[in-house]
């Protein structure tokens, strides 16, 4: 695939992506890098991953704690808020919508 | 660059990008923790520290360490129909601007609008063809370039100009390397203005122009040249004068500053009124 097309892409839906991988329960910032992998998205980078994890944090969308690992570090565990619920939901009625209107327009049929 | 090396950087540029100490502590360790738990190498995982520092402020949409807003004081600069024309063209049509003391005014538009003209006429370097410049108090001046003696070294123009604002040498010099400092810079003693960088010229002529405190301080793009992490130091200096009481007055292009000032004057658009 186009990477400049994907990141692109990505750029606009990472948020939506976090907020629903967090609102299956709480997570950290690596355990989520992961998660977004396997979910067929690529790898993305903690210089992008924890800036939109900060935004969603001060927008009051998502809350976050510290907590000791049994081992290893402390981790910073994030757990979606319930305005992080209803902005979900409201964004996921719209990603629908939109990507139908998208995909309609892609797939027409070419006029003969 | 190994792990601590990079966090010690990055806790840094994040003071430096204005992040405050509890989440400079929040984001580092995070960031510590994930490094651990990857084993991946920093620059892979977040770029290089200033790139992420950036970021980071970038998602806190501004910093948070804004000066807190105080009451403007008394006027220190009133221009009023200010008006220049060169050579049959209208460079400036009655301009007007009003600053008080603890307030900042950037003085925007396309080039050409007239911006260095109108400070170089608040300055006094330059007659209005027609309107008024009135400053109440000391006046410091920072030009586009030029402003430095090629065979004078940094402290000489401490103690040169120092001495026009009744400072002593130990003053002036004292004075100078304190505000050198807030620009991230030491000057070498010695070495002339002219075997300095553009960049660093400019350092010198913006610490000049604050030398002993002045009312009013002029400054026309005063940071060509600056790197990214200078062009912030630049901007806490400007907060900190205005916290201070000064009335500072600087000539941009760069729109991303505006939510920072107190009064913006858009030299394109009073032309275009007038046109």
């Amino acid at each position: 695939m186009d990477q400049e097309r994907r990141a692109q892409w990505l750029r606009g839906v990472l948020d939506l992506c976090v907020l629903a991988l967090v609102s299956r329960g709480e997570s950290y910032g690596y355990e989520l890098s992961q998660a977004l992998r396997t979910h067929g998205l690529g790898t993305v980078q903690g210089g992008t991953l924890y800036p939109v994890l900060l935004r969603l944090q001060r927008s009051g969308l998502l809350s976050a704690h510290w907590r000791e690992g049994r081992t290893g570090p402390a981790r910073k565990y994030y757990r979606i808020s319930p305005a992080g619920s209803a902005a979900l939901r409201a964004a996921t009625t719209d990603w629908n919508a939109f990507a139908l209107s998208v995909g309609a327009i892609l797939s027409e049929e070419p006029k003969r | 660059m190994n792990h601590d090396d990079w966090l010690a950087a990055l806790t840094g540029e994040l003071r430096r990008h204005g992040v405050g100490p509890d989440l400079t502590g929040h984001v580092v360790a995070e960031a510590a923790t994930h490094l651990a738990e990857s084993g991946e190498p920093p620059l892979r995982v977040f770029g290089p520290p200033e790139a992420y520092a950036r970021a980071v402020a970038d998602s806190l949409g501004g910093p948070d360490q804004r000066p807190p807003r105080r009451r403007p004081g008394p006027v220190r600069l009133a221009a009023q129909g200010v008006t220049k024309r060169y050579r049959g063209r209208t460079v400036l049509d009655r301009v007007d601007l009003t600053v008080r003391a603890g307030e900042i005014a950037a003085v925007v538009g396309a080039n050409g609008a007239g911006k260095s003209t109108f400070l170089r006429i608040c300055a006094g370097l330059l007659s209005p063809d027609s309107g008024t410049v009135r400053i109440d108090g000391t006046l410091g001046y920072c030009p586009q370039d030029g402003g430095t003696a090629e065979f004078l070294d940094p402290d000489e123009h401490f103690v040169l100009v120092g001495a026009g604002r009744g400072l002593s040498r130990r003053t002036a010099r004292r004075d100078g390397r304190v505000k050198a400092a807030a620009l991230d810079w030491t000057p070498p003693a010695g070495t002339q203005a002219r075997h300095l960088s553009g960049g660093t010229r400019q350092k010198l002529n913006l610490v000049l122009a604050g030398l002993g405190e002045p009312d009013v301080l002029l400054l026309d793009e005063p940071y060509q040249g600056f790197d990214r992490g200078t062009y912030l130091d630049f901007w806490h200096e400007v907060w900190r004068w205005r916290d201070a009481g000064k009335a500072i007055v600087v000539v941009t292009h760069l729109l991303n500053q505006l939510d920072r000032v107190d009064i913006v004057l858009d030299l394109t658009a009073s032309r275009e009124r007038v046109a």
